[in-house]
């Protein structure tokens, strides 16, 4: 089992439409302007957060997140022959990694009857 | 007096009906934009305006996205955030793959 962190285009930047919350949390990023500013905050995302699987960066424009609607935030499981087994409703109402785990747990019972 | 009128009271219904049917046919609008443009016309609506959206039911159906369970996953290879090197997706076959999306904010 592999997990990956996507970082996509930021939901709540500075410019765009900020949150009194990240505002609260002295989480506060313009739109990077270029790949070198988002690979940035995605360190500082990845660091300040403890996220403890290896994390991906989204190309500039924006490819993986279009291709999987991941924006602002989503969860897929992709099964051992690289069909979604699970996708999750779009963030943040739709985020629920109880729904992942039961997406995972019936993987595994798959797997142990084949 | 007028405003007591049924008639007065049946045309404030209509037209909040109307202002409201408009409203959130924009936001639908908005919904199925790019993400940049989604967040530039949500933060010029109010705060209160929100509780008149039925949001996530919206954004559920404006975020589908096209992709189904049991089809093939987009294929994409992307550098990791250390430029340790990068992910291919295709490389995982005979393994499962969990993909988190999201940012910092």
């Amino acid at each position: 089992m592999a997990f990956y962190a996507v970082y996509i285009l930021e939901a709540h930047p500075s410019d765009i439409w900020q949150m009194q919350s990240n505002v609260r949390d002295k989480v506060v990023f313009a739109s990077p302007k270029n790949m070198e500013e988002r690979a940035s905050i995605a360190n500082s995302c990845v660091r300040k957060l403890g996220i403890k699987f290896p994390a991906v960066i989204d190309g500039f424009d924006n490819t993986v997140e279009k291709k999987y609607t991941g924006w602002p935030d989503r969860l897929y499981l992709i099964d051992k022959n690289g069909r979604v087994a699970y996708k999750s409703k779009p963030g943040p109402f739709g985020f629920h990694p109880e729904e992942l785990e039961k997406a995972l747990q019936g993987l595994h019972l798959h797997a142990s009857l084949n | 007096m007028w405003i007591k009128s049924k008639r007065f009271w049946t045309t404030v219904v209509v037209c909040a009906l109307v202002a409201w049917t408009g409203f959130l046919l924009a936001v639908n609008r908005a919904m199925h934009k790019t993400p940049e443009e989604f967040g530039n016309f949500m933060k010029k609506v109010p705060m209160p305006a929100y509780f008149v959206i039925p949001f996530e039911t919206m954004w559920s159906r404006a975020r589908a996205g096209n992709i189904n369970v049991g089809e093939q996953a987009p294929d994409f290879s992307l550098e990791l955030h250390d430029k340790s090197g990068r992910v291919q997706l295709s490389s995982f076959r005979g393994k499962p793959v969990v993909l988190v999306f999201g940012s910092y904010t």
